[in-house]
């Protein structure tokens, strides 16, 4: 049985390439990923392996916040600890270190490096050091409050030659520098893409950072000592009233990677989601290609069956055949997968993502998971078909024509009823109070339910949607309407990744469309001014609070305000405090304060917002203890209440709170309004002179910005529609290869109707539009599908802040034309087939 | 006086393969079919009497020679030209698988028509439909119709849109003979009441005497002609021609 399998599979090669096709490209993403994935980490790695390379000890505060997100805020230290680190014995070199925000602008006065999530802007200390990771490549270190070195990638960018004047933006607002130095980091001319600029310690303290404090201090040993000996003493040497730790080299590389690492454990896992989920969409395309085919095999195991073969032989003959196309597909898929990957990188790249390049990682995990996956997926497929494949009656062989038996069980439309009803009562609970967790359960079940009842829905819906063929295309036009109703298990089956594609995707669109027009309105209400400054630099730097301050002084500005967001912690927690203006914030942006007055806010009193203080039963004049980065314990006392939370949640602080600390501040937006008479074009020019001054920050009307905010939510959205393309090239991929089974399997009625008089272009187009309806049942089902599902996720994060459902009508359109368009290209290549089918052969009698 | 020609081949060659495995399906096939007459093509298994009937149908290419039909050359014909044709002027009746499964009856009648975006001439199809007693089976899919009825749907989708000729390839191959019978009389009556053209291929000599004319195939070549036969007449000729 095994040699009948095997030459079964050799001699319809054709076949076997399509139903590996499938594999291959489920297979591929989950390839792609895993190899993306560990090429990133790997690059990461060697890139933070390389920062402290040279570095034996280094010195810092055990004074952290941790916020959201995963990220941390940690107290600065005491320059004086550098004079009495060298002098421990076993130390050869200390360096204070500086890692703080600086923008290069560059010579054509555009900030260097992406706003948005590119790779980070640096300012930092780079002078000469033992265990410097920076070389000099060309001129020298900066020395003095006027010199500045670049990293070589930024100097090559920004267009700068030695003795160019060059502004940088930083905490201290936007200063000239005269370039004395190009730097290389390492190997490379600059670190994973990020600019840095290089300062000496004194001017790295007062530009970027604070004056005699440091973020760390790096040690370079003598070479006496390990390592861990050289950390002991230096920590000793160290009074505890400081309150630092020290770290060997080995200990701080391994934590920064563990730190990426982290991060990064965010893309792979939002990208192996997207891989299982095409897996899972290859998987309907596997399990119809074999149901396809050993229905037009019917004859041929009848045969076998009449001659003697065990229902076991037959449908283990068709498992060796699922072995041998999932172990075929899983290897190509593999390989396919590692190419995958660099589009992976462009994908990123386009979603303004912007990744380090390095080396191809190749994992064995990623090769074993792959073709396991690959393999059992494919044998899981193919069990059923084979089964039925086995069950076929001796008898079959002398009958003329093996159609598909399409039975279609009162039991299958109960089940499917069954499913979608549990489903939905899941969901009910969760609208009704219970946990969010059973809501991905209801979810769950009312796809596997709809699933179920395809076969059941895809004629009667395949008949409507072939309803506007029929009266456009004549006879055709109602030949594709029958077919694509013919078999409905097979139509469905087509359909269904389509439906999962597009149920997602509509889903995912429902979502961003809420969260949008919640952002929309959020800003609508708070936002009173006419011009706004946006900077994406969120967490990172921002904007200078000067900027605030010159833009005030202008003569066609009314008011102008700043909001920002400062990190710290309050019982223990790590916490967003919003920072505000209290002198100019009022009339210009509206935090709905419902008791108290903005003249109430100074840096000893604190606003919260009315759900904190009804849940936390706050009132006036109580006190919050909020430390700061810098272990500064501030105690304010309540001094407003406000209502609008949905941008400046629980706290909102006076920015000058921090005025007499170490911790920087910046603004994360400004609103202007200007004065009445003044024309928009005027404000605008003599606005833009004041923002282009800082080099940094986009100028917008009050509805240019509304936008923005509201539409960066289509960066996210672009990036899972992109992750998304793959199930949708499978679900094409799936039509395709049904309808090269359909058209073989239809030889016969294709002859006839050539013989007849039908011309070639009207056989392409029964086939083209069979097509257009196969796949307009699986994006109508799939829409109606993802209103729902989004429906029900926004529903869930009411509790986030998300109050409203607004339907992505848009998209759905757009969903319908592609829809469309796709059916038309997937019939392409079956269509010429079909015209290919022999006249003679198709009308004479086999 | 001799009718004029609905169908006419001339010197017509069908050779598959070259030099040694050569094989001459047809070798110079001369042949004319009159209008408003029922002819029977007539011959042993590989007499090549169906590769006659499909080159002359423009269903395959002839390797030399030319076919006339209703008085166009079909070998100039592009593949759109001789598909309009068929569709137009030539009327088919196949041994099995005459209906396309997804269309009705009265669908499948007016297929050639359909294909055409041609309305046709109602009150012909009307009559065709009542001559061949499809009346009542009109919504009906062949998968609802016995073997019998199929071949009536498909004899008068050949006789639908007025066709100069019709061919019928073993129309009642898959029948059993009362079935048959009423299939061959109805072409008879075609013939007669509604005066079309048919060219029937068949191996049956009760079949071929409902013909006015039978033509013998033998080995590729013209064997003999027989009219007006009797099945009687065709079995004594059958055995005079050696089979």
């Amino acid at each position: 049985m095994l040699r009948i399998a095997l030459k079964g599979i050799l001699g319809r090669k054709a076949r076997l390439v399509l139903t590996s096709l499938a594999v291959i490209l489920g297979t591929s993403f989950l390839s792609g990923t895993a190899v993306f994935s560990a090429t990133l980490n790997r690059t990461f790695d060697n890139l933070f392996s390389d920062v402290f390379r040279n570095v034996d000890s280094y010195v810092r505060s055990t004074q952290v916040i941790e916020a959201d997100f995963g990220a941390e805020e940690r107290q600065r230290i005491p320059a004086e600890l550098i004079a009495t680190i060298e002098a421990v014995p076993g130390v050869a070199d200390v360096q204070g270190d500086i890692q703080a925000f600086a923008r290069i602008i560059g010579k054509d006065g555009k900030p260097l490096g992406s706003e948005g999530a590119g790779p980070p802007t640096f300012g930092g200390v780079g002078q000469e050091f033992k265990g410097a990771l920076w070389t000099i490549s060309e001129g020298r270190f900066a020395a003095g409050p006027t010199e500045v070195a670049l990293d070589e990638a930024s100097a090559k960018a920004g267009k700068y030659n030695i003795g160019d004047t060059v502004k940088v933006v930083a905490q201290a607002g936007s200063r000239d520098f005269t370039l004395v130095g190009i730097a290389s980091y390492g190997d490379v001319r600059s670190p994973g893409g990020a600019t840095f600029a290089l300062f000496d310690l004194a001017t790295a303290q007062e530009f970027l950072a604070k004056p005699g404090f440091v973020d760390a201090i790096l040690i370079s040993g003598d070479g006496s000592v390990s390592d861990e000996e050289l950390a002991q003493v230096i920590s000793s040497a160290i009074p505890g009233s400081y309150k630092t730790e020290t770290l060997t080299g080995a200990q701080i590389t391994k934590e920064t990677q563990d730190q990426i690492g982290t991060a990064l454990s965010f893309f792979s896992i939002l990208l192996s989601t997207f891989s299982y989920i095409a897996l899972g969409v290859g998987s309907f395309v596997i399990y119809n290609v074999f149901s396809i085919s050993a229905a037009q095999r019917q004859r041929e195991n009848a045969l076998l069956r009449a001659i003697g073969a065990s229902k076991k032989q037959v449908t283990r003959a068709l498992m060796i055949e699922s072995v041998v196309v999932g172990l075929f597909g899983s290897t190509i898929g593999l390989f396919a997968g590692i190419g995958l990957s660099k589009g992976l990188s462009a994908l990123l790249k386009a979603a303004s993502i912007d990744l380090p390049s390095g080396d191809l990682v190749v994992p064995s995990s990623a090769i074993v998971n792959t073709i396991v996956v690959g393999l059992i997926v494919t044998v899981a497929s193919a069990w059923l078909p084979a089964r039925r494949a086995g069950r076929v009656p001796p008898l079959a062989a002398m009958r003329e024509t093996a159609i598909e038996v399409v039975a279609l069980g009162r039991r299958r439309t109960l089940f499917g009823l069954f499913l979608i009803a549990l489903g939905a009562a899941a969901i009910i609970a969760v609208t009704s109070g219970a946990s969010n967790k059973w809501l991905g359960l209801g979810i769950l079940f009312v796809f596997s339910g709809t699933i179920t009842l395809g076969p059941v829905i895809a004629r009667p819906v395949a008949l409507i949607l072939g309803k506007p063929a029929q009266s456009l295309r004549g006879v055709t036009g109602t030949m594709a309407r029958q077919n694509s109703a013919r078999n409905p298990k097979r139509t469905s089956r087509t359909a269904s990744p389509v439906l999962i594609g597009v149920a997602l995707v509509t889903a995912v669109a429902a979502l961003a469309a809420s969260i949008s027009s919640q952002i929309d309105g959020v800003f609508t209400k708070q936002f009173k001014g006419d011009f706004a400054i946006s900077t994406n630099a969120r967490g990172f730097g921002g904007l200078s609070p000067s900027l605030a301050d010159d833009i005030n002084t202008l003569p066609e500005v009314e008011r102008a305000t700043g909001i920002g967001l400062l990190t710290v912690k309050i019982d223990g927690k790590g916490q967003y405090l919003t920072t505000i203006n209290p002198a100019t914030v009022e009339g210009v942006y509206d935090i709905g304060l419902i008791s108290g007055s903005y003249s109430d806010l100074t840096p000893e009193t604190i606003f919260v917002s009315q759900k904190y203080a009804e849940n936390n039963d706050a009132k006036l004049g109580d006190t919050i203890a909020v430390t700061l980065a810098d272990a500064q314990v501030k105690t304010l006392s309540i001094a407003g209440i406000y209502e609008f939370d949905d941008i400046a949640g629980k706290y909102t602080v006076s920015r000058d709170l921090t005025k007499d600390t170490t911790v920087i501040t910046f603004d994360l937006g400004i609103y202007i309004k200007i004065k009445s008479g003044v024309s928009e074009t005027a404000a605008r020019t003599a606005l833009q002179v004041a923002v282009d001054k800082y080099g940094q920050g986009t100028l917008l009307s009050k509805r240019e910005y509304i936008d923005s905010q509201s539409g960066q939510i289509n960066q996210l959205l672009g990036l899972i529609y992109g992750l998304l393309f793959l199930s949708v090239i499978i679900a094409v991929v799936g039509i395709i290869i049904t309808l090269l089974l359909s058209v073989f399997e239809r030889q016969r009625e294709i002859g006839l109707l050539r013989a007849v008089g039908m011309t070639k272009s009207q056989v392409r187009t029964t086939v083209r539009w069979e097509s257009v309806i196969t796949s307009l049942l699986g994006a109508v089902v799939g829409i109606v599908l993802g209103v729902g599902l989004g429906w029900v996720i926004v529903y869930a994060l009411r509790d986030q802040g998300l109050s409203s459902f607004s339907a992505p009508v848009g998209t759905t359109v757009s969903i319908l034309i592609m829809a469309f368009i796709i059916g038309v290209l997937a019939a392409v290549y079956p269509a010429w087939r079909a015209t290919r089918v022999n006249l003679l052969s198709a009308i004479t009698t086999a | 006086m001799t009718n004029p020609s609905a169908a006419t081949a001339t010197n017509v060659s069908k050779i598959y393969g070259h030099g040694d495995s050569e094989v001459r399906a047809l070798d110079n096939v001369s042949v004319q079919f009159e209008t408003g007459k029922f002819t029977a093509i007539m011959g042993p298994s590989g007499s090549g009497k169906s590769t006659l009937m499909h080159c002359m149908a423009g269903l395959d290419e002839m390797t030399e020679g030319s076919v006339t039909i209703a008085e166009i050359d079909i070998a100039s014909l592009k593949d759109k030209e001789l598909t309009k044709l068929r569709r137009d002027k030539i009327g088919f009746v196949f041994q099995s698988f005459n209906l396309v499964p997804t269309l009705t009856a009265d669908e499948n009648i007016r297929l050639p028509l359909l294909l055409g975006n041609n309305k046709g001439n109602e009150e012909w199809i009307q009559k065709v439909i009542n001559t061949v007693h499809l009346q009542d089976r009109l919504t009906h899919r062949p998968s609802e119709l016995s073997g019998g009825q199929q071949q009536r749907v498909a004899v008068a989708r050949a006789l639908a849109s007025e066709p100069a000729i019709i061919f019928a390839d073993e129309p009642t191959g898959n029948l059993d003979s009362t079935t048959g019978n009423e299939i061959l009389s109805f072409m008879r009556k075609a013939v007669d009441e509604l005066g079309q053209t048919i060219v029937m291929v068949t191996h049956d000599p009760v079949s071929a005497s409902y013909a006015d004319r039978i033509v013998f195939l033998k080995d590729g070549k013209i064997a003999g002609e027989l009219l007006q036969p009797t099945p009687e007449l065709v079995l004594d000729y059958m055995k005079k021609l050696g089979h």
